[in-house]
C-alpha cells in the first residue's frame, strides 16, 4: 500500500489547458521519489499542490490513507524545502527551526530539545544564535532541511533545494539529504531538472513531459533504457540517429550500421516494430569505439575534431548518416583531425526507440 | 587626474547643496533689520521673535498635526497596496503602479489646484479636511514605494514556508511579513512626515482663513517683512529635520529603503 497516492490529479493555471491532467503517482513509505523534468513539466504543480498551496480542479490526493486533497496548507503535516531557502530573516537560526513546533503549541523544553537535536543532525548546533543572513548558502539550506523536519512531517517536499548553490557544494548537500532523509526514513517528494542529481539521490525517478509521466523507475533502468525519445533526450545520450528497421526477433531489431547489421533492444509505443520502420537510435559516446582505416565491421567515418579530456579523448566523426561524438580511451591508439576511422558499435547498451505510428 | 576633477566636481555640488542654507544660518545671527550677507553683530532676537509670532506657533502646530495625521493614513492605505502589488501580478498591476506613483511626477501646483476645485470650492469642505486630504494623497505614493521597496527584499516564499509549517495565513502575515516590513514602514513614515511638513504647492491652494501650514505661513510673513525671523526659523526647521532623519537613521538604517 503506498504511502503517498495522487489519483488523476487535473490542475490547470487557464481554462482548458491543464498542466496536470489526470496526473497519477504513487510513493512508497520511507522512498525518495524524484519528479524530473524542463520548467513547465508540471513537476513544481504536482509538488505544491501535495502541499496545498494549489486546489487541483479534480483528483484526490492520500497520504497514510487519508484525504489531503481540500485540508488548508497549515493543516497537512508537510515539511518544505525551497530553492529560495526562505528562513525567515528577523529569526535567529534556532527561532527558525522552533517556528513549526511553537506553530503546535509544543511545550517549551521540548522545542529546546528537539530544536537543538535537528540541529546537530545538520551540523550546524554552533549556529544557533545567529541570524539567516550571517550563513553561506549551503548553512541557510541546512537550517531549512532541520526547520522542514524538525515537524517529523508525513511527507517531505523539496523544490530544486540545490539549484541555488554551487556545483561542488550542490554534491555534499545531496548527499547529505539522502542521508538525512534515510535516516529519518522520511518520505520524501524531490523536484528536479538536474538528471544527475536525481539520478543520484533517488529511490526511483519519475521523468515528466507536459503535464505527464514519460518513464517512471529506477535511476538505473531510466539510464539504461529510456522509454521515449524525451526520456533519451532528456538522459543525455550523446548520439541520435534515425534508422530503418529490417528486421525483428523477439526483443531485438536489426538495422544497417555500416556495412553489418546490428541487433539493439528497443521501445515502441506501439507493439512490436515492423520491418521497414523508422526507429530513433540512441548511444552514449563511451559505447563506441573507434579502429584506423575503413572496416567492414562497422560505420566509417573521418575524424573531424579532437579534445582532449585527461583519460579520455572525444572525437567529433562524420559518417554518411551523421556526427557522432565518441569517447575513447587516451592510452590506445590516437587519431588526428582527418584521419579515416571505423565506428564500431557496443550495442548492449545502445536503444532504439519507435515513436511514429507505423504506416 | 580624474580624482582631482571628481574633488572639484564634489566641492562645487555641496557649494550648491549647502551654500545657500550657510548663508540663511549665518543671517539669523545677524543684528541687520533686513535679511543681510554677511550679517553685521550676532543677536538671538530673531529666534525669540520666532516663538512670540503667534501665526507661526498656530502654524507649526497645524503642520505637526496634519503631518502626522496624514503620513499615518497614508501609511495604513500604503501598506496593503505595496504588498498586493509586489506579491500578486494581476491584470493591470502595471497600470495601478503607474497611477500610485502619479502624484510623485504631477507638479504639486497642479495638484493643489485641482484639489482646490474639487474639494474646497464644489465640495465646501473644511479647510482642515481638504489639507488632510490632499497630504495624504501625495504622501500615499512615497507610502507604497517605499513600503514596496522594503517587501521586495523580502523572499515571497516566507509566507509559503510559514503556512507549510502550521501558521494560519494571517498569522503568517503577523509573524514572518509584518516583522520584515518594520524598517520600510518607518522610512515611509519619516519621509512622509518630512515631506507633507514642508510641503508648500497643495497647502498653498488648500489653506484657508486661520488654518494655515508653517511653510505656507512663512512664505506670506515674507511678503511683508524682510527681516531675519524667516532665517531664524528655517535654521531651526533644519536643525529638526536633520535630527529626525538622523534619529531614524540610527536607529533603523533607513538609507536601505529610500
Amino acid at each position: 500500500m503506498p504511502f503517498l497516492e495522487i489519483h488523476d490529479l487535473t490542475v490547470s493555471y487557464e481554462k482548458h489547458k491543464p498542466t496536470l491532467k489526470r496526473f497519477n503517482l504513487n510513493v512508497e513509505q520511507g522512498e525518495l521519489l524524484s519528479l524530473l523534468g524542463p520548467s513547465g513539466c508540471g513537476k513544481t504543480t504536482t509538488l505544491r499542490s501535495v502541499a496545498g498551496f494549489i486546489q487541483p480542479d479534480a483528483g484526490q490526493i492520500l497520504i497514510n490513507d487519508r484525504d489531503y486533497t481540500r485540508l488548508p496548507p497549515n493543516k497537512r503535516d508537510i515539511g518544505l524545502v525551497f530553492q529560495s531557502y526562505a528562513l525567515f530573516p528577523h529569526l535567529t537560526v534556532f527561532y527558525n527551526v522552533a517556528f513549526g513546533l511553537r506553530m503546535r503549541g509544543i511545550p517549551k523544553e521540548e522545542v529546546y530539545s528537539r530544536v537543538t537535536n535537528a540541529l546537530k543532525m545538520v551540523g550546524l548546533e554552533a549556529f544557533a544564535d545567529r541570524r539567516p543572513a550571517q550563513l553561506s548558502g549551503g548553512q541557510q539550506q541546512r537550517v531549512a532541511l532541520a526547520r522542514a523536519t524538525v515537524i517529523r512531517p508525513q511527507v517531505l517536499l523539496l523544490d530544486e533545494p540545490l539549484s541555488n548553490l554551487d556545483a561542488g557544494l550542490r554534491v555534499e548537500m545531496r548527499q547529505e539529504i539522502r542521508r538525512l532523509q534515510q535516516q529519518l526514513g522520511i518520505t520524501t517528494l524531490y523536484v528536479t531538472h538536474d538528471q544527475v542529481e536525481a539520478m543520484s539521490i533517488s529511490d526511483r525517478v519519475v521523468v515528466m513531459n507536459q503535464g505527464e509521466i514519460e518513464q517512471i523507475g529506477t535511476p538505473e533502468s531510466i539510464f539504461a533504457a529510456p522509454e521515449t525519445l524525451f526520456v533519451a533526450d532528456f538522459m543525455g545520450f550523446d548520439n541520435r540517429f534515425n534508422a530503418t528497421v529490417e528486421s525483428v526477433r523477439d526483443s531485438k531489431l536489426t538495422v544497417k550500421w555500416g556495412g553489418a547489421p546490428i541487433e539493439l533492444r528497443w521501445h515502441s509505443k506501439f507493439g512490436s516494430p515492423q520491418p521497414g520502420a523508422r526507429a530513433e537510435i540512441f548511444f552514449r559516446a563511451d559505447n563506441a569505439s573507434l579502429l584506423a582505416g575503413s572496416e567492414a565491421s562497422g560505420l566509417a567515418g573521418q575524424v573531424i575534431l579532437h579534445t582532449f579530456h585527461g583519460n579520455a579523448v572525444q572525437y567529433l566523426v562524420e559518417t554518411e548518416i551523421g556526427e557522432f561524438s565518441i569517447m575513447q580511451d587516451s592510452e590506445i591508439e590516437r587519431f588526428e583531425n582527418g584521419a579515416a576511422v571505423t565506428v564500431q558499435a557496443h550495442t548492449q547498451k545502445w536503444i532504439a526507440i519507435l515513436e511514429e505510428t507505423e504506416q | 587626474m580624474v580624482s582631482r576633477w571628481m574633488y572639484i566636481s564634489l566641492v562645487i555640488l555641496y557649494s550648491f547643496l549647502l551654500g545657500p542654507f550657510i548663508i540663511i544660518f549665518m543671517a539669523s545671527f545677524g543684528a541687520n533689520a533686513t535679511m543681510a550677507f554677511p550679517p553685521q553683530g550676532f543677536t538671538l532676537d530673531w529666534f525669540a521673535n520666532v516663538f512670540e509670532t503667534s501665526q507661526f506657533i498656530d502654524s507649526f502646530w497645524i503642520s505637526l498635526q496634519l503631518a502626522l495625521s496624514s503620513t499615518v493614513v497614508s501609511l495604513v492605505m500604503g501598506m496593503p497596496v505595496a504588498y498586493a502589488l509586489t506579491r500578486f501580478h494581476f491584470a493591470g498591476s502595471g497600470m495601478v503602479e503607474t497611477v500610485f506613483s502619479a502624484p510623485i511626477l504631477v507638479p504639486g501646483l497642479v495638484i493643489g489646484f485641482a484639489m482646490l476645485n474639487f474639494f474646497v470650492l464644489l465640495g465646501d469642505m473644511q479647510v482642515m479636511t481638504g489639507l488632510f486630504i490632499g497630504h495624504t494623497a501625495i504622501l500615499f505614493p512615497y507610502s507604497v514605494r517605499v513600503i514596496s521597496a522594503s517587501l521586495r527584499n523580502l523572499d515571497p516564499y516566507v509566507e509559503d514556508a510559514a503556512v507549510s509549517l502550521g501558521a494560519n495565513r494571517l498569522r503568517g502575515f503577523l509573524l514572518v511579513v509584518l516583522p520584515n516590513m518594520q524598517a520600510g514602514i518607518a522610512a515611509a513614515f519619516v519621509l512622509g512626515f518630512i515631506t507633507s511638513f514642508n510641503n508648500v504647492p497643495v497647502s498653498l491652494f488648500l489653506s484657508g482663513p486661520g488654518v494655515t501650514t508653517l511653510p505656507v505661513s512663512m512664505l506670506s510673513y515674507l511678503e511683508y517683512y524682510f527681516d531675519p525671523t524667516i532665517a531664524a526659523l528655517s535654521t531651526l526647521l533644519v536643525i529638526f529635520t536633520v535630527v529626525l532623519v538622523q534619529t531614524a537613521e540610527r536607529l533603523l538604517g533607513l538609507s536601505q529603503f529610500v
